[in-house]
């Protein structure tokens, strides 16, 4: 049995077309990323699983119950766990009596343990919390009565680096143990680490449905090399090769790769990228003006044979090839704005990116 | 059904219950103490006789001028009819009006109904939890009036007072399922709150001065029509009828509300 399925699920907010006929299957076992920008549809696609809103047409089931059917759903959320977006606690109790009241309604075998590896102060007032420490009791609240599926959204946000990497070790602990989660996130560096399958949702609509690994083959390499001698963007402008920056180059093409793509939000940090150790030289050199060699640094889709030809007739000083980051696999498939589909769910909340994100890049 | 929702939601209620009920004591308190200085001064003197016989009949009765020269009627005019019926009617229209709206718009019912819990029996709870505060204020109000009344050695009469305070409670519930149905009814939490105490107001006034018109019967409409301290403590007469149409128009209420709240999308 599929953990969540949908089929031809839509939901329309009177104009906005916020899903529109999705269709995917979340198998037991597995950790499924949910990615998209902010705006795309994610959290409607959750809420309408979580049976608080009905589906406009199309159905949905979670742990085999029909999301509207009332009855169903109540058995279904016996054995469901939800990380919410945004966390409505009541602001005036104490962490201890609203997991008291949470435990009343929904069982608890496990908040001791939780407590003790992810600790919120339980003794203060909610309204006194943080974001990190709310998240942390949302956490709690998720996993206390030991669902077989746990839902949700944008679960790090607020999170510190140190707590994301103990959240993500913990995921992978659970899905040993046989839970399933569905989970989503506009940052694609946590999708990559910790999820089997991806589905893609931009606009409402599902995109892509993969993989991560096959995700990241159709993304390729990222290739940072630094040669002796000066050389132009156009020397690297080799079958395969993508965004080809040249440290130093005016016409280095990163603020368009930015453009249309959706990237992390701002706790993400730099050591999350697998590609992250190019950068920093590739700035240093930039502001050096070239004076320990030239670096290049660009995408490569095309056949290694060529690739590696290409660069035999350097003198290398360095080379660097790892797998592309998410973030430009991601904006290299669905970065291009389209405008038909852009104008559908155009004119609303649904918008692209904020302007802070791409920033981010 | 364990009533955990209640019980959780009674117990964020009883400190504002323990106020509520400390201001009507107070309040009684007050009357009770002033009441010899105001029937036996003012409510017999010739200006406020002038007063009373100038003002327009139906304003006189909304604020309960007639009855000031007694204890009794004071506290049945002024404390009961205003303080109690409207004032107290007013705070849980409004409470009520935003136990749904406001956890819809703090994503707080996310919370709640993620767990195993079904959508009626939230809505049945949080209303059952209006009745921390009504109860309590219920039992500490007439208390401390009958104390103060026999430190002070005034009379007020004991049976009329507790069944005054028992009919009294479908009223109450009443105001609450009205805020109750707007909760569910409107979107934004402040509107709700704020159309839950314009709508009791206008409830009042409009049984207050339509009775003297052609149409006087649409007052039956507003709660207060079917619940009136004048009658029960001054007269003695008992509207047992009118507290059943309360309660029979809370349950209808309550029920749609239920009813609405299940169907809707929650955003």
């Amino acid at each position: 049995m599929a953990a969540i399925t949908t089929e031809g699920l839509t939901k329309h907010y009177g104009d906005v077309r916020a899903n529109e006929e999705l269709s995917f299957e979340v198998r037991e076992g597995e950790v499924f990323g949910y990615l998209g920008p902010n705006g795309a549809g994610k959290s409607t696609t959750i809420r309408t699983l979580m049976g608080f809103q009905s589906p406009t047409s199309g159905s949905a089931t979670v742990l085999g119950h029909d999301v509207t059917d009332r009855k169903a759903m109540i058995e279904a959320k016996r054995h469901l766990g939800y990380v919410p977006a945004e966390m409505g606690f009541d602001e005036d109790v104490t962490g201890n009596r609203f997991l008291r009241y949470q435990a009343s309604l929904k069982g608890d075998s496990r908040s001791e343990e939780l407590l003790e590896l992810f600790d919120p102060p339980m003794d203060r007032e909610i309204g006194e919390y943080s974001t990190g420490n709310k998240r942390k009791l949302a956490i709690v609240l998720a996993f206390m009565h030991d669902p077989d599926l746990v839902i949700m959204d944008k679960p790090t946000s607020g999170l510190d680096p140190l707590m994301q990497e103990r959240f993500y070790e913990f995921i992978r602990d659970e899905q040993a143990r046989g839970k399933t989660f569905f989970f989503s996130s506009h940052i694609l560096s946590e999708v990559q680490k910790i999820c089997d399958r991806v589905g893609v949702i931009r606009n409402g609509h599902l995109v892509e449905l993969e993989d991560v690994e096959t995700l990241l083959d159709r993304g390729g390499k990222r290739v940072s090399v630094r040669v002796a001698d000066p050389v132009d963007r156009e020397a690297f402008a080799i079958e395969g090769a993508h965004d080809v920056s040249v440290a130093g180059d005016e016409r280095s093409p990163q603020p368009t790769t930015a453009d249309g793509g959706e990237s992390g939000d701002g706790a993400r940090t730099a050591s999350d990228r697998p590609s992250s150790a190019d950068e920093p030289s590739g700035n240093g050199n930039s502001s050096s003006g070239g004076r320990d060699g030239t670096s290049v640094s660009f995408t490569f889709t095309g056949d290694y044979n060529d690739l590696l030809s290409h660069l035999v007739a350097y003198d290398i000083l360095d080379l660097d090839i790892a797998d592309a980051p998410l973030e430009d696999v991601f904006m290299r498939f669905y970065g291009e704005v389209d405008p038909d589909t852009e104008s559908a769910a155009g004119g609303t909340a649904e918008a692209e990116s904020s302007p802070e994100e791409s920033a981010d890049v | 059904m364990t009533l955990d929702v209640f019980r959780y939601e009674g117990e964020q209620r009883i400190a504002a219950a323990l106020g509520l009920s400390a201001a009507f004591g107070l309040m009684g308190l007050a009357f009770v103490a002033t009441a010899p200085l105001v029937t036996s001064d003012v409510a017999t003197s010739a200006q406020f006789e002038q007063l009373t016989t100038q003002l327009p009949q139906p304003f006189v009765q909304a604020f309960g001028l007639e009855s000031l020269s007694s204890a009794e009627g004071l506290l049945a005019g002024e404390f009961y009819t205003l303080f109690w019926s409207l004032f107290f009617g007013i705070y849980l229209a409004y409470t009520a009006a935003g136990s749904i709206a406001d956890d819809v718009e703090t994503d707080r019912m996310d919370v709640l109904l993620s767990a195993p819990i079904s959508r009626g029996a939230v809505v049945f709870e949080k209303f059952l939890a209006l009745l921390v505060p009504i109860v309590t204020a219920s039992v500490v109000t007439p208390v401390v009036i009958v104390l103060a009344a026999a430190y002070i050695d005034v009379t007020v009469p004991l049976a009329e007072l507790a069944v005054l305070h028992a009919l009294s409670i479908p009223y109450l519930l009443c105001c609450g399922a009205i805020g109750l149905a707007l909760s569910v009814s409107l979107d934004d939490a402040d509107t709700a709150r704020n159309a839950a105490i314009g709508l009791l107001f206008a409830l009042y006034l409009f049984q207050s001065f339509v009775p003297v018109t052609d149409v006087g019967w649409l007052a039956n409409v507003a709660p207060m029509a079917h619940f009136d301290p004048n009658d029960i403590l001054l007269d003695g007469v008992y509207d047992v009828a009118g507290a059943a149409l309360l309660l029979a128009a809370t349950v209808v209420l309550v029920g749609l509300s239920r009813l609405r709240f299940i169907r809707m999308d929650i955003q």
